[in-house]
């Protein structure tokens, strides 16, 4: 079956070693949240949170112990900013930064997806490579990261970088600011990989050979979590936008799809 | 059951092929396994060198980053720690300075000085006295607002007269063997101070008693309590909480 490129080497690497450096980042650092899983200085209270004083359960923790998680914490940061500015880098050298900031619609692309997500709407959107709830998401992804990273830099050195941590409104906000931002994370984290298996098992394969069946995308499955989630083997023949899209992808030297039957309606019983 | 709850052209295109769900769950799974072998452990073997490796390059990048001109500043709405302040020792019981058995209390200021001397606390009180309203950074993650009363460690130093080969200072206490070893940068910053006040009254035993170096520059374990004495040295010389893996530079 015909396969088109669809990720770079180095944003395939970048993806990966990003995924390794942000898992030890979140553990190491709610391992070292246990050590005072409050925000309130001391003789003060906390207005914005309302776990106070709830730890997070040990499974979920990485690095052992305090001493232990900052040592991974303050090593996996170099590891998450150098990786991220390869990343930032090179998408933004070699264009793929287009495919990821939003254009113009994108709320209303947005409300197509989830419309159709909530079976509101009949047939999957086409929006590109990326529809519009991927773009917003891989769009925050790095703001997310800056902030967690300018945060984290702030309740490392509140002395050294006094001025920077005064702007976000002293220590304690820096550091609830920090927790908020690995929130944000992990959220769009657990969203993105959720999609991944529930929506396009097939975006796997494209993150670790960088090839990806343009016939199996979840436009010409009509995929919605959990549905079509198989390709079937009628769909990439009897439809035309598969037939279209494959034959355009395809390179040139290779065998032409049978030509589409233009008599019967797109969808696909 | 999906036409339950789905639209009729949704429920028609229900299509969970179980084979490649199961594959991806079972995928999901093995690495969930996997994550969860090595949570709540201190990770591989093998990468407790790279890890030595990112701490001595964090206490380089750390001092590259120092500046004698970086201040705390306390925020001014924040209200004083007082009683709420934690306190720490490592002894069984409270440390208190015995002076039935163990004489007057002093401070030695000794190690590669000029003028190595034993200071009374009446001496050290009797020194320039500098207060100032400080938020100390707890490696846990808490902070609190404290004023600090005591002399600058600068001035103690100017006094004994450092000698050129001085680079580290040892700070000791009669808690136990509790010490902590600091570079000289940070001993000698402007808010560096041997306190013996907190909060307008005489240090209480429970907060380091009758004198302790304190400074916002390092975290709290770096400033030993029950001080007896500060020695400057030519090398490192490890510390309590250093020698058991915390980061030896502990700076803020």
């Amino acid at each position: 079956m015909a396969t088109t490129k669809r990720h770079h080497l180095v944003v395939r690497i970048t993806h990966w070693v990003n995924a390794l450096a942000l898992t030890i980042m979140v553990g190491s650092g709610l391992r070292i949240f246990n050590a005072y899983p409050a925000f309130a200085r001391k003789g003060e209270s906390f207005c914005c949170y309302p776990f106070e004083g709830t730890k997070i359960p040990d499974w979920l923790t990485f690095g052992g112990w305090l001493a232990g998680a900052r040592h991974w914490h303050f090593a996996a940061m170099w590891l998450l900013v150098a990786n991220g500015l390869v990343y930032l880098g090179f998408i933004y050298l070699h264009g793929e930064w287009r495919d990821l900031v939003p254009r113009r619609g994108v709320v209303r692309d947005a409300w197509e997806m989830v419309k159709f997500y909530l079976a509101l709407r009949r047939d999957h959107p086409h929006q590109g490579k990326h529809n519009a709830l991927q773009r917003t998401a891989y769009f925050a992804m790095p703001w997310v990261g800056v902030a967690a990273v300018v945060s984290g830099l702030a309740i490392w050195k509140p002395v050294q970088l006094a001025p920077l941590t005064h702007l976000l409104g002293g220590f304690v906000w820096a550091r609830y600011l920090h927790f908020l931002a690995m929130l944000a994370l992990v959220v769009l984290t657990a969203g993105h990989v959720f999609m991944v298996f529930a929506v396009d098992p097939y975006a796997l394969r494209a993150m670790v050979t960088g090839r990806y069946n343009e016939a199996r995308s979840p436009e010409l499955r009509n995929a919605r979590p959990f549905v079509n989630l198989r390709a079937r083997p009628g769909v990439e023949a009897s439809s035309p936008v598969a037939a279209a899209e494959s034959a355009a992808e395809a390179p040139p030297s290779g065998p032409k799809p049978p030509a589409p039957p233009v008599s019967e309606p797109p969808r696909e019983s | 059951m999906s036409k339950l709850w789905l639209p009729r052209h949704a429920a028609e295109r229900l299509d969970v092929d179980r084979r490649s769900f199961l594959q991806a769950g079972l995928g999901a799974g093995a690495l969930a396994a996997l994550t969860l072998a090595g949570c709540n452990s201190q990770g591989p073997k093998s990468a407790q060198g790279l890890l030595a490796a990112a701490e001595r390059w964090n206490e380089k990048v750390e001092r590259a980053l120092f500046r004698h001109r970086a201040m705390n500043v306390a925020p001014a709405g924040a209200t004083l720690a007082g009683a709420s302040f934690p306190s720490y020792f490592i002894s069984a019981d409270l440390p208190v300075w015995d002076e039935g058995a163990r004489g007057a209390w002093r401070l030695e200021v000794g190690g590669l000085v000029q003028r190595p001397a034993q200071l009374t606390l009446g001496e050290l009180m009797a020194l320039p006295r500098t207060e100032l309203r400080l938020e100390h950074f707890c490696v846990e993650g808490w902070s609190a607002v404290a004023v600090r009363a005591g002399v600058p460690l600068a001035e103690l130093a100017r006094r004994a007269g450092l000698l050129p080969e001085a680079r580290y200072v040892d700070f000791q206490s009669f808690d136990d063997a509790y010490h902590e070893s600091w570079d000289l940068d940070s001993a000698l910053h402007p808010q560096t101070l041997i306190v013996y006040g907190q909060d307008g009254r005489l240090l209480e035993p429970a907060f380091g008693a009758p004198a302790r170096v304190y400074s916002p520059v390092k975290l709290g374990y770096k400033n030993t309590k029950y001080l007896t004495r500060i020695l400057f040295l030519a090398e490192k010389s490890g510390g309590y909480w250093s020698d058991q893996g915390y980061a030896w530079y502990g700076g803020v």
